[in-house]
């Protein structure tokens, strides 16, 4: 149980700092001037359909500058991943200071909750419906 | 258990499983009695090769991850557009270990 948390943590820390350096990165670049469309999704660049999370970096640099009602315009995903982004490591780091478990719980128990029919399906929905609205928007 | 039994659940079962865990499950199901065989039978195991079928195709979306069980990592994937894309390539070579995991764990809740 132990090396699972351990192995959860170091991955979610890991994907935090990688997720810092791509926010860095791009806001460095829109900073410069250059333009901020640089794609990495694979379905858009083969389908030039954008997929569900298409969006979320420009939301997430929106809410950097303040822009809360651009950042959803974007996609209302980016306003989650930064939250995550947020939050994430300061739980994870708290629960290894204090030797605690409650955000491998936490996890877990968001697991269970998203395997239920009755979230499961209105949480597909929404990502469906944004998923349209961001096909709509060809962002 | 019966070992003939036990040797029939692992001719059926055993591509669902890492091959080190084979010899474990094994022994650990010839130490048990009879009573649990009917639970046994009953499970339903994820094929590896459908994991990495349905990697290829909705990697990006995080849907192998979903299927497997992996309903967290499911999320991240999703959210991040399969991880900048560099997750969704390393999945593909990941997901068939990770669905032998998810099965053993399966397993292990029963025994």
């Amino acid at each position: 149980m132990s090396s699972n948390r351990n192995k959860l943590y170091f991955f979610i820390l890991i994907s935090c700092f990688i997720g810092y350096i791509w926010i860095f990165y791009c806001y460095t670049r829109g900073s410069n001037g250059a333009s901020n469309d640089i794609t990495y999704c694979f379905i858009k660049q083969a389908t030039n359909i954008p997929c569900p999370s298409c969006g979320s970096t420009r939301s997430v640099l929106s809410l950097m500058s303040g822009d809360i009602l651009e950042a959803i315009n974007y996609n209302p995903l980016g306003i989650l991943s930064s939250l995550v982004l947020v939050v994430a490591p300061f739980w994870i780091f708290r629960d290894l200071i204090c030797r605690k478990d409650s955000f491998h719980t936490a996890y877990q128990k968001t697991e269970f909750y998203f395997k239920k029919k009755v979230v499961a399906i209105p949480a597909i929905a929404l990502i469906l419906a944004n998923w349209i609205w961001n096909i709509y928007k060809e962002l | 258990m019966d070992s003939q039994k036990v040797d029939m659940f692992i001719m059926t079962n055993g591509k669902f499983f890492e091959s080190h865990q084979v010899a474990q499950i094994r022994d650990r199901l010839i130490s048990i009695d009879d009573s649990k065989w009917s639970v046994l039978q009953t499970l339903q195991f994820k094929d590896p090769t459908v994991s990495i079928i349905v990697s290829l195709l909705g990697g990006s979306l995080g849907i192998d991850r979903f299927i497997i069980g992996d309903t967290g990592m499911g999320i991240g994937k999703l959210l991040t557009c399969g991880g900048l894309g560099i997750w969704t390539i390393i999945d593909w070579f990941l997901i068939m270990g990770a669905t032998r995991e998810k099965n053993y764990e399966k397993l292990q809740r029963v025994l």
